[in-house]
């Protein structure tokens, strides 16, 4: 019998990747269940459940240009069948549809504002009418941590964020959930009715809880373990000097370290109110930019596993030619003389001096905070950052918050969504291949600077770049990619972000085991049913 | 005797109290909460957060939480869907009445939880305490008698490294030793395994389980056998040095039996107390211990609880733990003065 062992630092809550607050809940939801399209390594869709994906050349997507909506025919397979022996229908897509969206015990997904109403054809065709046009439209039943229900096996009365069957999944992905002993592992077996012929490969999936980070690393160089997901900088070297364990890269990163910088007045929400004493003038958020050295963070406290990143269109399908901007601290003073900061008392510390944002004399101090949670690594960028800052003539003052703390919501005193910060550094990315929603919208578009209701806690507010982004959501791509780029621009010109460097995204399989491959479009185990034992 | 231990029973009632109430502020000052997991997500927008609030009795004043949770909400009328419309009557009892509540994170119920991982703190922390007794009165009663010999400054020595060493260091290194650098020499496998229970997909094997133990045992030991060997040292010193053994020597009794029936007796009285009140972490488990050696125990529980903010799991081991520290510290004094008839509470 072959057999795989994951090891993992905590349980998952369940297998509802949506309902889920660690990411574990998507991996082995991987293991267990089907969604209607993924999106593999290279930010290819791919179709799981469907037959094909829909698109305007195959008619499976008709577009009403004068009332600018859109309807989406979906075919699924007629041969995937859940493990009891029942199939795989149309039924349980509008099921779990209708179980996410339910107002009273649903929760939000993406595209969700956009989708008038599913309509099933027959058993294995549905149609989505959607009210828009919406350019996630073919990852919207699919990607990381979408899966499909079964409508005889789940309840519907318990809500689908608290249903039994978040925890007890009844599956039509290649495995079947064996035992779960909370704390300790999760097994799985082989499921035999899988519908690709021949997979899964692999008899049996063990998960391990193994909380302690050094413990989970020993058991992958003693072949104890072959799947050591998200590892740090330091792991993956330590790791991949080792014989019998390959470190995956995903070919394209997702996450960026970036300095997120408030530029309203600390402790208040409103774009158009007061600006930040020292954040609000752009040239001080340019000095800023020319002050990090990102190569040298890059290097010594990163391996050199992260590349740099200075635009959101940085990753495909959409890449836009943003010079890379230069790591050059003297300019960066000058640029902060020019701006009225200069420091008259030789104290090392910047004061306003004709400043077009803050009052005579006003101190250039600022709060630079990050979360503990990432651990070392980031928390000696904080510190070389803080440095590179000084050194230009900032007092910083360096705080480690708790990420919980860091991003809660307005009502739980969430330190960025009531704008008590001046600057953040920390890694962020959106997920899949389209950033209409996820990124431009949710963090820099105007509306998102309300308190819980976006994530553009720097409160930046900028008219051109919020017509451009309405424009974006249209189904012609060439546009779309013109119209990013145009974006880009602003954004380097205004830097709502100081975007840094990419964050590495690499997971460790044993040489035993075949077929792994780091994604970042998906969990690691996003294509276990062709993982082999090799040995 | 009886009239104490009810006073002191009756005296651990407002103890309690008091103590559940500042947990309970604790718990729920610390910035985040139970919903901020849900944070830089657009999966759960403002006013599902007002709903779940709403349901999981988060949007009232913490007063009237704190009440639901000692008292039960079945007297009180509730919003179940979290509309706003408190429609009907709740079906919490609360901790007066055995019911704590349902963990925010799982949904299950706190002592379910509890139950699944207390089993295995108790079979962890039970040996353990078993294995420090069994090597720290050997160590500290032939230091003491032995008092300057090799044996003494090698056991002295030995205690102080123990002492010194950190817990969480310790566990790594041996990690390192027994499963990384040493094999077996049969199986060609790591001498001893990193973690877990037992292994996975093989009967039950009392060598297996064994072998699991190691590790875990001996990182949790080292310090207790420490403290406690040099405590029973200092201990038997003044004890030996005591009229009555002397007398018992000028009786011609061997040196053995005045050891053993008279100094050793004496001097494991305030041990005993020591050990009574290290009995709570039966129930507590070691955080360390459980996260090095993967061990699903009560440690890892609180941990986990404590990190995703789950104010029911984390109140539930917070006041059983505080019981067991307070029932245990009552047994404490209880043993002293069953072993010391000098000492009367009446």
């Amino acid at each position: 019998m072959t057999s795989a062992v994951i090891v993992i630092p905590q349980d998952p809550l369940g297998f509802n990747g949506l309902v889920a607050d660690t990411g574990y809940e998507a991996m082995v939801g991987e293991l267990v269940m089907l969604a209607v399209s993924e999106i593999d390594p290279d930010g290819n869709v791919y179709p799981e459940l469907a037959v094909e994906i829909p698109t305007i050349e195959n008619g499976g997507v008709v577009m009403d240009e004068d009332a600018w909506t859109m309807d989406v025919t979906w075919k699924l397979r007629d041969d995937v069948y859940w493990a009891d022996g029942e199939q795989v229908t149309a039924d349980d897509l509008i099921f779990t549809w209708e179980a996410i969206t339910d107002p009273e015990m649903g929760i939000w997904v993406d595209g969700v504002d956009y989708t008038d109403s599913l309509e099933k054809v027959d058993d294995f065709t549905f149609i989505v009418h959607y009210n828009t046009v919406y350019t996630s439209y073919q990852t919207q039943f699919g990607g990381e941590n979408f899966n499909v229900y079964p409508e005889h096996y789940c309840d519907p009365s318990q809500g689908f964020t608290a249903w039994d069957c978040n925890r007890q999944p009844l599956s039509d992905g290649p495995f079947i959930l064996d035992e779960w002993v909370t704390g300790n592992y999760l097994t799985f077996s082989r499921n035999e009715n899988y519908f690709e012929d021949g997979k899964p490969y692999i008899d049996q999936i063990i998960v391990r809880i193994v909380p302690e980070q050094s413990v989970r690393k020993t058991m992958m160089a003693e072949g104890d373990a072959d799947m050591n997901m998200w590892l740090s900088e330091a792991e993956a070297q330590e790791l991949s000097e080792l014989g019998n364990v390959y470190v995956s890269n995903a070919p394209s990163e997702r996450w960026v370290f970036r300095l997120i910088p408030n530029l309203v007045e600390r402790g208040t929400t409103d774009p158009a109110g007061p600006v930040h004493p020292v954040l609000g003038d752009v040239q001080v958020r340019k000095a800023i930019r020319a002050s990090v050295d990102s190569d040298t963070i890059i290097n010594s406290v990163f391996l050199g596993y992260p590349k740099p990143v200075w635009t959101e269109f940085f990753r495909p399908p959409y890449i836009c030619d943003i010079p890379r901007p230069e790591y050059n601290p003297e300019a960066a003073k000058a640029m902060l003389e020019d701006a009225g900061w200069s420091d008259t008392d030789s104290d090392g510390v910047r004061e306003c001096h004709g400043c077009s944002t803050a009052e005579e004399g006003t101190l250039m101090e600022i709060e630079l905070m990050t979360y503990g949670e990432y651990g070392e690594e980031l928390e000696l960028a904080h510190q070389l950052v803080g440095e590179m800052l000084g050194d230009i003539g900032f007092k910083i003052n360096l705080s480690v918050i708790e990420g919980s703390v860091l991003w809660a919501d307005y009502e739980s005193g969430g330190l960025e969504q009531t704008g008590d910060f001046d600057l953040n550094l920390y890694d962020d990315g959106y997920p899949g291949i389209d950033p209409t929603d996820n990124q431009l919208w949710y963090y820099y578009y105007s509306a998102a600077a309300e308190p819980d209701y976006g994530w553009n806690v720097g409160r930046w507010s900028n008219a051109d770049f919020d017509a451009l982004l309405d424009e974006a959501y249209t189904l012609d791509e060439e546009y779309r990619k013109d119209l990013f780029c145009q974006m880009a621009e602003i954004m380097d010109a205004e830097l709502p972000q100081i975007l840094l460097w990419s964050a590495i995204a690499a997971d460790a399989f044993s040489t035993q085991l075949e077929g792994g491959q780091s994604t970042t479009n998906d969990l690691p185990t996003w294509n276990v049913a062709d993982w082999k034992i090799t040995q | 005797m009886l009239n104490y231990i009810i006073r002191r029973l009756l005296q651990a009632i407002p103890m309690l109290f008091l103590l559940s109430v500042l947990l309970f502020a604790l718990v729920n000052v610390v910035p985040g909460g139970p919903l901020a997991g849900y944070g830089r997500t657009r999966r759960i927008n403002p006013e599902k957060i007002e709903q779940l609030k709403r349901q999981f009795g988060l949007d009232k004043p913490l007063p009237v939480q704190y009440l639901v949770w000692l008292a039960g909400n079945d007297w009180m009328r509730i919003d179940a869907d979290g509309d706003g419309v408190a429609e009907s009557y709740g079906e919490r009892r609360g901790i007066l009445r055995g019911d704590f509540g349902f963990s925010f994170r799982s949904r299950k119920p706190v002592m379910e939880e509890i139950g699944d991982r207390f089993k295995n703190t108790v079979y962890l922390m039970s040996i353990t305490l078993l294995v420090v007794a069994l090597i720290a009165i050997p160590i500290g009663v032939i230091s003491a008698i032995k008092q300057y010999s090799w044996f003494d400054i090698t056991a002295t020595t030995l205690s102080f490294m123990g002492q010194a060493i950190p817990e969480f260091w310790l566990g790594l290194i041996l990690v390192l030793i027994f499963y990384t650098w040493l094999d077996n020499p049969v199986t060609g496998e790591s001498l001893l395994p990193a973690g877990g229970m037992y292994t996975l997909g093989v009967d039950f094997s009392l060598l297996d389980r064994v072998r699991h133990l190691i590790l875990p045992v001996t990182m949790g030991m080292v310090g207790w056998v420490a403290w406690y060997s040099r405590f029973l040292r200092s201990s038997m010193l003044e004890v030996i040095h005591q009229d009555y053994v002397r007398t018992a020597r000028a009786k011609g009794q061997i040196e053995r039996k005045v050891m053993l029936n008279h100094a050793l007796k004496n001097a494991l009285i305030p041990l005993v107390t020591l050990f009574a009140l290290d009995f709570p972490y039966i129930f507590t488990g070691s955080i360390y211990v459980e996260l090095i050696f993967s061990w699903p125990g009560m440690g890892r529980l609180f941990y986990d609880a404590a990190v995703h903010r789950d104010y029911p799991l984390l109140m539930g081991i917070l006041v059983i733990s505080a019981a067991f520290i307070i029932i245990c510290n009552l047994l404490a004094d209880l043993a002293y003065a069953y072993l010391d008839p000098r000492v009367r509470y009446d």
